[in-house]
């Protein structure tokens, strides 16, 4: 008897939390989801609206172009050619070869993740949002979670720089090292 | 059984005949219309779309599009190696990188509610 007890105990406290966990979610759900309010100025400023989304579509793709011109030709023209270089001077260009490899797998995320943000961005202004409210403030909410990824993907590629420059400086300091050590 | 068979494939043949121009006309549109889709499908899904400023509602940007880099030159893979030359590379990566770490770039909120004047506390 008290066995029993213990389980329907157990059950009860079981069936509390997938409850509570499943509310939470819901509850979470909901506080993205537009207020009436919300869906009523979507509508009073849709024409605003998309005025102002067409304007940040056309400068984030100036800004794409230009900061991605940017970061390839640190990549392919200067980091590919000196690491080419060591490697010719047949110096250990490991640590080099590593860092450029790390900052090409960013490259590639920021290439991608952009590419996911343009077509939300442009899945947005595409919705009517005289007819379709909630939808256009859901797939803004949605390119605003890419652009910010996009945002992340700058910071580590900027990071990455940092960090093939500090690998730069401690291979010149080896390098300096074993031409001392060379001379002796 | 056969006989129809040799019939059909005649009819066929007879039909081609006939109408071989409207027949050649209808296929070279029709293999057209598959390479565009193909062609398509890759300028968007390979990330060219993005990049393309010749696309309506760029017209505003497209000038602005930095050019200065353009005569940048690749680094050379083969030559000495020794102080003065990691030096004049630190120098000119660290220009390179100057140009791209003090931009904030895809930083700010735009997309906001708040930003877009569509949040519960704005007017």
């Amino acid at each position: 008897m008290k066995i029993t007890k213990k389980v329907v105990l157990t059950g009860f406290i079981t069936a509390v939390l997938i409850c509570g966990v499943a509310f939470m979610k819901i509850a979470s759900a909901q506080s993205d989801q537009p207020t009436d309010t919300q869906i009523q100025l979507v509508k009073n400023n849709c024409v605003q609206l998309k005025g102002t989304l067409n304007q940040l579509h056309a400068s984030d793709a100036l800004l794409r172009v230009n900061m991605g011109q940017l970061y390839e030709s640190i990549s392919i023209k200067l980091m590919n050619g000196f690491n080419g270089r060591v490697e010719n001077n047949n110096l250990n260009n490991n640590s080099l070869l590593s860092a450029t490899k790390n900052y090409n797998a960013l490259l590639d995320n920021f290439r991608n993740d952009y590419q996911s943000y343009e077509q939300q961005l442009s899945a947005s202004i595409n919705i009517d949002c005289q007819n379709h409210p909630t939808s256009f403030y859901n797939a803004i909410s949605s390119a605003r979670t890419y652009r910010d990824r996009v945002h992340i993907d700058i910071q580590s590629l900027n990071q990455s720089i940092t960090h093939y420059q500090s690998t730069l400086d401690q291979f010149e300091s080896d390098y300096l090292l074993s031409l001392e050590g060379t001379t002796r | 059984m056969e006989d129809k068979l040799n019939e059909a494939v005649v009819d066929a043949r007879s039909f081609i005949g006939k109408h071989s121009f409207l027949i050649f006309i209808t296929s070279s549109i029709l293999i057209s219309a598959v390479v565009i889709y193909v062609s398509m499908q890759m300028y968007n899904s390979s990330g060219a779309a993005q990049l393309d400023l010749s696309r309506p509602g760029y017209v505003s940007v497209r000038s602005k599009v930095d050019t200065s880099d353009s005569d940048f030159q690749n680094y050379p893979a083969n030559g000495p190696m020794n102080k003065g030359v990691i030096d004049d590379f630190k120098a000119l990566l660290n220009k390179q990188a100057q140009k791209i770490v003090g931009v904030d770039a895809f930083g700010g909120s735009p997309l906001d509610p708040a930003a877009l004047g569509i949040s519960d506390t704005s007017n």
